[in-house]
Protein backbone atom coordinates (compact mmCIF):
# COMPACT_ATOMS: atom_id res chain seq x y z
CA UNK A 1 0.00 0.00 0.00
CA UNK A 2 0.92 3.78 -1.01
CA UNK A 3 1.57 4.55 2.79
CA UNK A 4 3.75 2.26 3.95
CA UNK A 5 6.49 2.52 2.04
CA UNK A 6 8.73 5.86 1.03
CA UNK A 7 10.30 6.97 -1.72
CA UNK A 8 12.69 9.68 -2.63
CA UNK A 9 11.58 10.56 -5.92
CA UNK A 10 14.53 12.17 -7.56
CA UNK A 11 14.55 12.99 -11.59
CA UNK A 12 16.69 11.17 -13.74
CA UNK A 13 19.28 13.77 -15.16
CA UNK A 14 20.50 13.93 -11.18
CA UNK A 15 21.25 10.16 -11.32
CA UNK A 16 24.83 10.74 -12.08
CA UNK A 17 25.07 13.14 -9.68
CA UNK A 18 23.72 10.79 -6.87
CA UNK A 19 24.67 7.20 -6.82
CA UNK A 20 21.24 5.80 -7.53
CA UNK A 21 18.51 5.14 -5.52
CA UNK A 22 19.66 6.10 -1.69
CA UNK A 23 19.24 3.18 0.81
CA UNK A 24 17.30 5.31 2.71
CA UNK A 25 14.47 4.77 1.38
CA UNK A 26 12.07 2.49 3.52
CA UNK A 27 10.59 -0.98 2.46
CA UNK A 28 6.69 -1.35 2.54
CA UNK A 29 6.20 -3.30 5.94
CA UNK A 30 5.64 -7.11 6.21
CA UNK A 31 2.24 -8.17 6.09
CA UNK A 32 2.64 -11.26 7.81
CA UNK A 33 3.39 -9.88 11.45
CA UNK A 34 0.41 -8.19 11.30
CA UNK A 35 -1.21 -11.48 11.72
CA UNK A 36 1.39 -12.46 14.19
CA UNK A 37 0.52 -9.31 16.42
CA UNK A 38 -2.98 -9.62 16.17
CA UNK A 39 -2.70 -13.09 17.71
CA UNK A 40 -0.74 -12.18 20.30
CA UNK A 41 -2.87 -9.01 21.37
CA UNK A 42 -6.16 -11.76 21.28
CA UNK A 43 -4.22 -13.43 23.87
CA UNK A 44 -3.20 -10.37 25.52
CA UNK A 45 -7.14 -9.33 26.04
CA UNK A 46 -8.01 -12.85 27.02
CA UNK A 47 -5.14 -12.90 29.51
CA UNK A 48 -6.71 -9.47 31.11
CA UNK A 49 -10.14 -10.86 31.65
CA UNK A 50 -8.29 -13.71 33.74
CA UNK A 51 -6.41 -11.24 35.27
CA UNK A 52 -9.56 -9.19 36.70
CA UNK A 53 -11.04 -12.21 37.99
CA UNK A 54 -8.05 -13.17 40.53
CA UNK A 55 -7.51 -9.75 41.37
CA UNK A 56 -11.51 -9.52 42.17
CA UNK A 57 -11.59 -13.08 43.62
CA UNK A 58 -8.53 -11.72 45.78
CA UNK A 59 -10.10 -8.73 47.32
CA UNK A 60 -13.02 -9.98 47.89
CA UNK A 61 -12.73 -12.94 49.43
CA UNK A 62 -10.18 -10.69 51.58
CA UNK A 63 -12.53 -8.55 52.46
CA UNK A 64 -14.96 -11.20 53.71
CA UNK A 65 -13.17 -12.85 55.47
CA UNK A 66 -14.54 -11.82 59.05
CA UNK A 67 -14.84 -14.41 61.56
CA UNK A 68 -16.80 -14.35 65.08
CA UNK A 69 -16.06 -16.88 67.23
CA UNK A 70 -18.66 -18.53 69.46
CA UNK A 71 -17.85 -18.68 72.99
CA UNK A 72 -17.16 -15.62 75.18
CA UNK A 73 -14.32 -14.68 77.80
CA UNK A 74 -13.21 -11.81 79.51
CA UNK A 75 -10.06 -10.53 77.94
CA UNK A 76 -9.74 -12.26 74.67
CA UNK A 77 -10.30 -11.29 71.13
CA UNK A 78 -13.20 -12.79 69.36
CA UNK A 79 -13.84 -11.18 66.12
CA UNK A 80 -11.14 -11.44 63.42
CA UNK A 81 -11.77 -9.23 59.87
CA UNK A 82 -9.23 -7.90 57.25
CA UNK A 83 -9.18 -4.28 58.87
CA UNK A 84 -7.87 -5.63 62.25
CA UNK A 85 -4.31 -6.11 60.48
CA UNK A 86 -3.10 -2.88 58.15
CA UNK A 87 -1.13 -4.77 55.71
CA UNK A 88 -4.82 -6.87 55.00
CA UNK A 89 -6.29 -3.45 54.66
CA UNK A 90 -3.30 -2.39 52.25
CA UNK A 91 -4.27 -5.66 50.27
CA UNK A 92 -7.80 -5.28 49.90
CA UNK A 93 -7.46 -1.70 48.35
CA UNK A 94 -3.89 -2.78 46.49
CA UNK A 95 -5.92 -5.39 45.25
CA UNK A 96 -9.18 -3.26 43.98
CA UNK A 97 -6.95 -0.66 42.47
CA UNK A 98 -5.68 -3.56 40.37
CA UNK A 99 -8.57 -4.98 39.33
CA UNK A 100 -10.06 -1.26 38.43
CA UNK A 101 -6.80 -0.61 36.50
CA UNK A 102 -7.69 -3.75 34.02
CA UNK A 103 -10.61 -2.92 33.13
CA UNK A 104 -9.46 0.47 32.14
CA UNK A 105 -6.40 -1.20 29.84
CA UNK A 106 -9.04 -3.45 28.16
CA UNK A 107 -9.65 -0.61 25.35
CA UNK A 108 -6.29 -0.46 25.08
CA UNK A 109 -5.63 -4.11 24.86
CA UNK A 110 -8.49 -3.30 21.77
CA UNK A 111 -6.67 -0.99 19.68
CA UNK A 112 -3.92 -2.76 20.02
CA UNK A 113 -5.69 -5.88 18.52
CA UNK A 114 -7.22 -3.62 16.11
CA UNK A 115 -4.03 -2.24 14.94
CA UNK A 116 -1.42 -4.96 15.49
CA UNK A 117 1.21 -3.07 13.86
CA UNK A 118 1.47 0.26 15.71
CA UNK A 119 3.87 0.74 19.25
CA UNK A 120 2.44 3.34 21.34
CA UNK A 121 -0.42 1.49 22.49
CA UNK A 122 1.92 -1.42 23.15
CA UNK A 123 4.40 0.89 24.97
CA UNK A 124 1.99 2.24 27.26
CA UNK A 125 0.17 -1.19 28.02
CA UNK A 126 4.19 -2.46 28.82
CA UNK A 127 4.72 0.35 31.04
CA UNK A 128 1.68 0.56 32.84
CA UNK A 129 1.41 -3.38 33.28
CA UNK A 130 4.90 -3.42 34.84
CA UNK A 131 4.44 -0.38 37.04
CA UNK A 132 1.03 -2.55 38.52
CA UNK A 133 2.60 -6.13 38.53
CA UNK A 134 5.04 -4.21 41.25
CA UNK A 135 1.95 -3.22 43.09
CA UNK A 136 -0.23 -6.50 42.91
CA UNK A 137 3.45 -8.37 43.97
CA UNK A 138 3.83 -5.83 46.50
CA UNK A 139 0.13 -6.57 48.30
CA UNK A 140 0.17 -10.19 47.41
CA UNK A 141 4.05 -10.99 49.16
CA UNK A 142 3.84 -8.57 52.30
CA UNK A 143 -0.31 -10.18 53.14
CA UNK A 144 1.96 -13.95 52.23
CA UNK A 145 4.51 -12.76 55.18
CA UNK A 146 1.76 -11.78 57.68
CA UNK A 147 -0.53 -14.86 56.86
CA UNK A 148 2.91 -16.97 57.57
CA UNK A 149 3.28 -15.20 60.42
CA UNK A 150 -0.18 -15.77 61.42
CA UNK A 151 -0.02 -19.43 60.55
CA UNK A 152 3.36 -20.46 62.26
CA UNK A 153 3.79 -17.36 65.28
CA UNK A 154 7.13 -16.54 65.77
CA UNK A 155 9.09 -17.80 68.94
CA UNK A 156 11.90 -15.46 69.10
CA UNK A 157 9.60 -12.37 69.05
CA UNK A 158 6.72 -13.93 70.72
CA UNK A 159 4.05 -13.72 68.27
CA UNK A 160 1.62 -16.23 68.82
CA UNK A 161 -0.21 -18.04 66.01
CA UNK A 162 -3.85 -16.47 65.76
CA UNK A 163 -4.81 -19.61 63.35
CA UNK A 164 -4.44 -21.77 65.97
CA UNK A 165 -8.36 -20.17 67.01
CA UNK A 166 -9.76 -18.39 63.79
CA UNK A 167 -9.47 -21.41 61.46
CA UNK A 168 -11.69 -19.93 58.47
CA UNK A 169 -10.21 -16.28 58.80
CA UNK A 170 -6.88 -17.78 58.44
CA UNK A 171 -8.37 -20.17 54.85
CA UNK A 172 -10.09 -17.11 53.63
CA UNK A 173 -6.92 -15.01 53.73
CA UNK A 174 -4.39 -17.47 52.62
CA UNK A 175 -6.75 -18.33 49.29
CA UNK A 176 -6.71 -14.36 48.97
CA UNK A 177 -3.50 -14.31 48.99
CA UNK A 178 -2.94 -17.43 46.63
CA UNK A 179 -5.14 -15.79 43.81
CA UNK A 180 -3.23 -12.62 43.95
CA UNK A 181 -0.18 -14.62 43.07
CA UNK A 182 -1.91 -16.10 40.42
CA UNK A 183 -3.16 -12.67 39.35
CA UNK A 184 0.60 -11.68 39.38
CA UNK A 185 1.86 -14.50 37.33
CA UNK A 186 -0.76 -13.11 34.84
CA UNK A 187 1.12 -9.80 34.60
CA UNK A 188 4.28 -10.96 34.14
CA UNK A 189 3.30 -12.99 30.74
CA UNK A 190 1.32 -9.89 29.69
CA UNK A 191 4.85 -8.06 30.09
CA UNK A 192 6.86 -10.56 28.14
CA UNK A 193 3.99 -10.93 25.70
CA UNK A 194 3.82 -6.95 25.09
CA UNK A 195 8.25 -6.98 24.90
CA UNK A 196 7.71 -9.80 22.06
CA UNK A 197 5.01 -8.11 19.96
CA UNK A 198 7.34 -4.84 19.83
CA UNK A 199 9.92 -6.34 18.71
CA UNK A 200 7.92 -7.79 15.59
CA UNK A 201 7.00 -4.21 15.02
CA UNK B 1 17.84 17.86 -7.95
CA UNK B 2 19.02 20.27 -5.00
CA UNK B 3 15.99 19.30 -2.92
CA UNK B 4 16.22 15.71 -3.45
CA UNK B 5 19.95 15.82 -1.81
CA UNK B 6 19.04 18.27 0.64
CA UNK B 7 16.11 15.16 1.89
CA UNK B 8 18.59 12.39 1.53
CA UNK B 9 21.07 14.60 3.80
CA UNK B 10 18.26 15.34 6.53
CA UNK B 11 16.94 11.79 6.38
CA UNK B 12 20.65 10.45 7.27
CA UNK B 13 21.03 12.38 9.95
CA UNK B 14 17.95 11.61 11.46
CA UNK B 15 18.99 7.81 10.93
CA UNK B 16 22.25 9.23 12.78
CA UNK B 17 20.42 10.82 15.42
CA UNK B 18 18.65 7.96 16.27
CA UNK B 19 21.60 5.86 16.51
CA UNK B 20 22.54 8.40 19.20
CA UNK B 21 19.38 8.25 21.17
CA UNK B 22 19.60 4.05 20.89
CA UNK B 23 23.16 4.41 22.38
CA UNK B 24 22.31 7.01 25.09
CA UNK B 25 19.48 4.75 26.23
CA UNK B 26 21.69 1.66 25.80
CA UNK B 27 24.11 3.78 28.34
CA UNK B 28 21.52 5.19 30.50
CA UNK B 29 21.05 1.62 30.99
CA UNK B 30 24.25 0.53 32.02
CA UNK B 31 24.40 2.95 34.34
CA UNK B 32 21.47 2.39 35.98
CA UNK B 33 22.32 -1.65 36.24
CA UNK B 34 25.46 -0.61 38.38
CA UNK B 35 23.29 1.87 40.47
CA UNK B 36 21.07 -1.21 41.18
CA UNK B 37 23.61 -3.72 41.93
CA UNK B 38 24.90 -1.11 44.52
CA UNK B 39 21.87 -1.14 46.09
CA UNK B 40 20.67 -4.50 46.14
CA UNK B 41 23.79 -5.64 48.00
CA UNK B 42 23.96 -2.75 50.16
CA UNK B 43 20.53 -3.71 51.27
CA UNK B 44 21.36 -7.65 51.61
CA UNK B 45 24.81 -7.05 53.38
CA UNK B 46 22.97 -3.85 55.83
CA UNK B 47 20.12 -6.65 56.84
CA UNK B 48 22.65 -10.03 56.95
CA UNK B 49 24.77 -7.79 59.22
CA UNK B 50 22.29 -7.18 61.87
CA UNK B 51 23.13 -8.31 65.26
CA UNK B 52 21.82 -7.25 68.68
CA UNK B 53 22.27 -7.83 72.07
CA UNK B 54 20.57 -6.08 74.85
CA UNK B 55 23.12 -5.48 77.64
CA UNK B 56 20.70 -6.60 80.35
CA UNK B 57 19.33 -9.66 81.98
CA UNK B 58 15.74 -11.03 83.18
CA UNK B 59 14.55 -14.57 82.92
CA UNK B 60 11.61 -15.34 80.71
CA UNK B 61 12.13 -12.06 77.84
CA UNK B 62 14.97 -12.66 74.51
CA UNK B 63 17.58 -10.44 74.86
CA UNK B 64 19.21 -10.98 71.20
CA UNK B 65 17.84 -10.46 67.70
CA UNK B 66 19.32 -10.88 64.31
CA UNK B 67 17.91 -10.82 60.91
CA UNK B 68 17.59 -14.73 61.11
CA UNK B 69 15.04 -14.72 63.54
CA UNK B 70 12.27 -14.02 61.32
CA UNK B 71 11.81 -15.81 57.94
CA UNK B 72 11.18 -13.01 55.93
CA UNK B 73 14.10 -10.87 56.54
CA UNK B 74 15.97 -14.30 55.91
CA UNK B 75 14.13 -14.24 52.33
CA UNK B 76 14.73 -10.35 52.14
CA UNK B 77 18.69 -10.90 52.27
CA UNK B 78 18.30 -13.60 49.62
CA UNK B 79 16.29 -12.18 47.48
CA UNK B 80 18.44 -9.06 47.20
CA UNK B 81 21.59 -11.48 47.03
CA UNK B 82 19.99 -13.26 44.00
CA UNK B 83 19.07 -10.08 42.18
CA UNK B 84 22.24 -8.76 42.67
CA UNK B 85 24.17 -11.37 41.24
CA UNK B 86 21.78 -10.86 38.22
CA UNK B 87 22.32 -7.58 38.01
CA UNK B 88 26.34 -8.26 37.67
CA UNK B 89 25.64 -10.98 35.31
CA UNK B 90 23.91 -9.01 32.88
CA UNK B 91 26.41 -6.21 33.55
CA UNK B 92 27.91 -7.80 30.15
CA UNK B 93 24.96 -8.16 28.01
CA UNK B 94 23.86 -4.70 28.60
CA UNK B 95 27.39 -3.54 27.69
CA UNK B 96 27.09 -5.85 23.88
CA UNK B 97 24.19 -3.24 23.65
CA UNK B 98 26.06 -0.43 23.43
CA UNK B 99 28.20 -1.19 21.31
CA UNK B 100 26.17 -4.07 18.64
CA UNK B 101 23.18 -1.95 16.96
CA UNK B 102 20.91 -5.18 15.93
CA UNK B 103 20.24 -6.62 19.80
CA UNK B 104 16.35 -7.64 19.55
CA UNK B 105 16.20 -10.82 20.85
CA UNK B 106 18.65 -10.30 23.30
CA UNK B 107 16.94 -7.12 25.10
CA UNK B 108 13.30 -9.64 24.64
CA UNK B 109 16.07 -11.76 26.78
CA UNK B 110 16.83 -8.91 28.92
CA UNK B 111 13.08 -7.84 29.37
CA UNK B 112 11.84 -11.31 30.53
CA UNK B 113 14.80 -11.74 33.14
CA UNK B 114 14.22 -8.43 34.03
CA UNK B 115 10.66 -8.86 34.77
CA UNK B 116 11.03 -11.84 36.85
CA UNK B 117 13.39 -10.52 38.81
CA UNK B 118 11.80 -7.48 39.57
CA UNK B 119 9.21 -9.94 41.25
CA UNK B 120 11.68 -11.29 43.20
CA UNK B 121 12.80 -8.19 44.26
CA UNK B 122 9.42 -6.88 45.17
CA UNK B 123 8.18 -9.89 47.10
CA UNK B 124 11.27 -9.43 49.38
CA UNK B 125 11.08 -6.02 50.10
CA UNK B 126 7.39 -5.90 50.45
CA UNK B 127 7.17 -8.64 52.89
CA UNK B 128 10.31 -7.55 54.88
CA UNK B 129 8.28 -4.10 54.80
CA UNK B 130 4.86 -5.62 56.13
CA UNK B 131 7.74 -7.54 59.00
CA UNK B 132 8.91 -4.47 60.17
CA UNK B 133 6.25 -2.44 60.11
CA UNK B 134 4.84 -4.82 62.53
CA UNK B 135 8.07 -4.92 64.23
CA UNK B 136 7.89 -1.01 65.01
CA UNK B 137 3.83 -0.95 65.31
CA UNK B 138 2.82 -4.49 66.80
CA UNK B 139 -0.83 -5.16 66.61
CA UNK B 140 -3.73 -5.01 69.72
CA UNK B 141 -5.61 -7.24 68.05
CA UNK B 142 -3.68 -9.99 67.52
CA UNK B 143 -1.59 -9.57 70.83
CA UNK B 144 1.81 -9.16 68.86
CA UNK B 145 4.19 -7.26 70.50
CA UNK B 146 6.19 -4.84 69.19
CA UNK B 147 10.10 -5.47 69.17
CA UNK B 148 10.88 -2.13 68.47
CA UNK B 149 10.78 -0.99 71.92
CA UNK B 150 13.19 -3.25 73.46
CA UNK B 151 15.33 -3.55 70.24
CA UNK B 152 16.50 0.28 69.35
CA UNK B 153 19.46 -0.13 66.67
CA UNK B 154 17.87 -3.87 65.28
CA UNK B 155 14.96 -1.97 64.15
CA UNK B 156 17.02 1.23 62.77
CA UNK B 157 19.23 -1.04 61.01
CA UNK B 158 16.11 -3.54 59.19
CA UNK B 159 14.57 -0.18 57.87
CA UNK B 160 17.04 1.57 56.69
CA UNK B 161 18.59 -1.33 54.51
CA UNK B 162 14.82 -1.90 53.12
CA UNK B 163 15.48 1.94 51.42
CA UNK B 164 17.70 0.46 49.08
CA UNK B 165 15.92 -2.75 47.78
CA UNK B 166 12.65 -0.33 46.94
CA UNK B 167 15.13 2.00 45.22
CA UNK B 168 16.30 -0.72 43.65
CA UNK B 169 12.53 -1.89 42.26
CA UNK B 170 12.24 1.60 41.00
CA UNK B 171 15.29 1.22 39.04
CA UNK B 172 14.89 -2.15 37.76
CA UNK B 173 11.04 -0.83 36.30
CA UNK B 174 13.21 2.00 34.69
CA UNK B 175 15.22 -0.35 33.03
CA UNK B 176 12.16 -2.55 31.85
CA UNK B 177 10.74 0.83 30.32
CA UNK B 178 14.53 1.45 28.53
CA UNK B 179 14.37 -1.57 27.36
CA UNK B 180 10.86 -1.29 25.81
CA UNK B 181 11.54 1.76 24.51
CA UNK B 182 14.76 0.77 22.46
CA UNK B 183 12.64 -2.38 21.23
CA UNK B 184 10.08 -0.40 20.07
CA UNK B 185 12.44 2.02 18.04
CA UNK B 186 13.91 -0.41 15.79
CA UNK B 187 12.56 0.92 12.23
Amino acid sequence: MKNESTFIDVPAESSSAMKGKSPLIGVAKDHTTGGYNRGLSIFDFLLRLAAIVAASVAAGTMFTSDETLPFFTQFLQFEAGYDDLPTFQFFVIAMSMVAGYIVLSLPISVVTIVRPLAAAPRLLLLVLDTAIMGLTMAAASSAAAISYVAHNGNQNTNWLPICQQFGDFCQKTSGAVVSSFVAVVFFMILVVLSGVALKRH
Amino acid sequence: MKSGQAEIVETSKAIQKSGLMSRRNAILEFILRIVAFFNTITSAILMATTNETLPFFAQFIRFHAEYSDLPALTFFVIANAVVSGYLILSLPLAFVHIVKSKTQNSRVLLIILDVAMLGLLTAGASSAAAIVYLAHKGNNNTNWFSICQQFNSFCERISGSLIGSFVAVFLLILLILLSAIALSRRH
